[in-house]
């Protein structure tokens, strides 16, 4: 069983790994997030030069983004910045998993920042997207 | 030997809280879907996530590379300001560069977003392969 905790910048420690859990990539998921960016492409919904539908590049971004969620209590930080490589078409019907690491933390005019790395792999290990994010942490 | 610059064309994004809790997941003590947590952190309304910006982006790459972004592409963005439920934003890009990679050519545009008020709330750079 999980103890969580809440994410602070003392208990996070730079070289920390995270996982998230598996998602299969659903075709809704996909209509979800064209409803959330407004963007309907017919590649996300009918047919793409990949062979059949294809999700929007960034829809794993908050597989990524939550794979904290394991281990803390995290009430949303402020995002900093954001790196993507899309290696890979994401295809609905996947089974999809995100590994990660903490790079650094550090502190900038008072506010505590967390350096995340990440990679988001398929079920049969191929890369489909890797990246680096950094969030401004709340404190209390 | 002067060069055009080619800018893409702009996206505008109406940003509705029912958009930012479909993206976001609605949850408590969060800053993008519970109002009164977003106050309380000191902002005036809830905030969009900062990673609708890099999807708009996507949008703006996907419609001006395709494939070539698709599989090969790049997003580096930074955001400046916050964006908030009832935002409208634009998306601009203007190629800045182009170079071999591969066979091919990788292209690398700067991007940023403005809101209503004019004011710039994200910006980096997206790249991808041209066909």
């Amino acid at each position: 069983m999980i103890q969580f905790k809440k994410l602070t910048y003392e208990a996070l420690e730079v070289g920390e790994e995270f996982v998230s859990d598996e998602q299969l990539v659903l075709p809704e998921d996909v209509e979800t997030y064209a409803f959330a960016v407004d963007d309907h492409h017919p590649w996300f919904l009918e047919d793409s030069p990949f062979g059949g539908p294809i999700a929007h590049p960034t829809l794993l971004g908050n597989q990524a983004l939550r794979m904290r969620h394991g281990r803390y209590i995290v009430h949303a930080g402020l995002h900093a910045k954001m790196d993507f490589e899309f290696l890979e078409p994401i295809r609905p019907g996947v089974r999809t998993r995100s590994r990660g690491k903490v790079v650094d933390k550090y502190e900038r005019r008072g506010k505590p920042y967390m350096v995340t790395e990440f990679v988001t792999e398929d079920e049969n290990g191929t890369t489909l997207v890797r990246g680096r994010f950094t969030q401004m942490l709340f404190r209390d | 030997m002067a060069t055009m610059t080619q800018t893409l064309p702009s996206l505008v994004k109406e940003i509705s809280q029912r958009k930012i809790d479909a993206y976001s997941v609605v949850r408590a003590r969060s800053i993008h879907t519970d109002e009164s947590w977003a106050r309380a952190k000191g902002f005036r309304a809830p905030l969009a996530q900062g990673m609708m910006s890099t999807a708009y982006v996507s949008e703006m790459m996907t419609r001006f590379l395709g494939a070539g972004f698709v599989k090969g592409g790049t997003i580096s963005m930074a955001f400046v300001k916050p964006v908030y439920a009832g935002d409208r934003l634009t998306v601009h890009g203007v190629v800045k560069d182009r170079q071999p990679e591969n066979g091919g050519t990788r292209v690398t545009v700067e991007v940023w977003c403005v809101n209503q008020g004019g004011q710039t709330t994200a910006i980096g750079t997206a790249s991808g392969l041209e066909p």
